[in-house]
């Protein structure tokens, strides 16, 4: 078991990437002893993530996966982060079933109902920056 | 530079030859083959080379009619390359090569003064540093273009809708399901549906590795266009692992009909098949 952080990183503009993204966060999870469930879950969240940065920035951001193991645990924390629009009302962002462009309005909520924790920054003209926590017992 | 076209003139057959001993050095493992068809392409160049040179007598590089069908050639000649393997690497060195090649060949060959000759390698410096940049966007361009064909045949491979039975298609979906797929398995579902006059479309989703919102949407999106041909959909295949995370992300899909199995959507669309019509089973075939 390595005690060194195990670092994925992919940067996003399009859906090629976001598919990229979900396929590394799978292989790091089930390569960190997380169930089949769980990693599916992960991947799911970086492929929230990843296409909100492919639809609503103009130069799309960065999908950040570290892996650490520590004695029967490990922890895999998921940054995304771009310098896009921002989101001007946080709180109707991760309201279920709001969408500002026609989708279902599950992208942000959903998310963080599939990790452990979860804590997002935007400011408007700025970016966003999303930071959440998937944990193995 | 009337001098350097004179001097490339000249001394053409050796320029070739020293050029082609740098592609062997290149490209060592090279079929003979090849080697034969970038000895055409590589004499070429140095002809429409050698012509530009004799035409042109201003000093700036990449002008006119004249400098056009040399990059054009130079866009052949690198095209021929990726064609064969080379790599961007090897087809810019080899390109390259030719300024100390025929820059060699200058010096030995003018009797000019200094000044002069210096004049004459930076003309010729700054002709192959362009077809060098020609070269490489050449080599992307033929790259990108057999990118595009395998993705547009892959396209074409993904999604087949195959009249199964009577009044029931089957539509089994493979890969990555992005905007352009969402889009194209739309439209071919319900052109088969109308085509085939089919009642049922079971879509099997076992080899699509990931459903997120996104592909959710698309999900429900066709669904409902069917309804409006009055047809139903019956999604299958949606893995244990894939239905935990759908729960979590509370996406709706009551408004579908889902199956876990190819086997047990098959037997729901007969049910519903046998629902409309009076008779036994055997009558629907």
């Amino acid at each position: 078991m390595s005690l060194e952080p195990d670092v994925v990183t992919v940067n996003v503009t399009s859906e090629i990437d976001a598919a990229e993204a979900r396929q590394e966060a799978r292989r790091l999870a089930l390569r960190h002893g997380f169930t089949t469930v769980r990693a599916h879950g992960l991947a799911t969240a970086v492929s929230e993530l990843a296409m909100n940065l492919v639809l609503h920035t103009d130069r799309g951001g960065l999908i950040r996966l570290t892996a650490q193991d520590a004695t029967g645990a490990a922890v895999i924390e998921l940054v995304a982060e771009d310098n896009g629009p921002g989101i001007p009302d946080l709180a109707l962002a991760m309201e279920d079933g709001f969408s500002t462009r026609g989708g279902l309005g599950c992208g942000l909520p959903g998310t963080r109902r599939l990790v452990d924790t979860f804590a997002i920054t935007s400011r408007v003209g700025e970016g966003t920056r999303i930071v959440c926590l998937v944990r193995r017992p | 530079m009337h001098g350097v076209g004179q001097i490339l003139l000249q001394n053409r057959a050796s320029v070739l030859d020293a050029w082609l001993a740098r592609l062997r050095d290149t490209a060592p493992g090279a079929h003979p083959a090849s080697l034969q068809l970038l000895k055409l392409e590589l004499g070429t160049l140095v002809e429409k080379l050698t012509g530009y040179f004799l035409t042109d007598d201003e000093d700036g590089a990449g002008a006119g009619p004249a400098f056009k069908s040399v990059e054009e050639q130079a866009a052949t000649t690198s095209a021929a390359c990726a064609r064969d393997g080379l790599t961007p690497m090897e087809t810019a060195t080899l390109i390259l090569s030719l300024k100390s090649i025929a820059g060699e060949l200058l010096d030995r060959e003018t009797s000019a003064k200094a000044t002069e000759l210096y004049r004459m390698r930076t003309a010729l410096d700054a002709v192959v540093d362009r077809l060098a940049l020609v070269t490489f966007a050449a080599f992307v361009e033929t790259r990108e273009e057999i990118i595009k064909r395998q993705g547009r045949a892959l396209l074409d491979l993904a999604t087949p809708a195959l009249p199964i039975w009577r009044h029931i298609i089957l539509m089994p979906l493979v890969g990555i399901i992005d905007t352009q797929r969402a889009r194209q398995v739309m439209e071919w579902l319900l052109e088969a549906l109308s085509r085939e006059e089919a009642r049922i479309a079971i879509l099997d989703v076992t080899g699509v590795p990931l459903i997120d919102s996104r592909v959710a949407l698309h999900l429900t999106k066709t669904v409902e266009a069917a309804r409006l041909l009055g047809s139903q959909v019956i999604v299958t295949g949606i893995s244990p692992d894939a239905a935990q995370t759908l729960v979590k992300l509370d996406v709706d899909l009551s408004n579908m009909i889902t199956r876990g199995s190819l086997r047990s959507g098959l037997a729901e669309a007969f049910r519903l098949l046998g629902q409309h019509s009076k008779g036994p089973i055997e009558t629907m075939i």
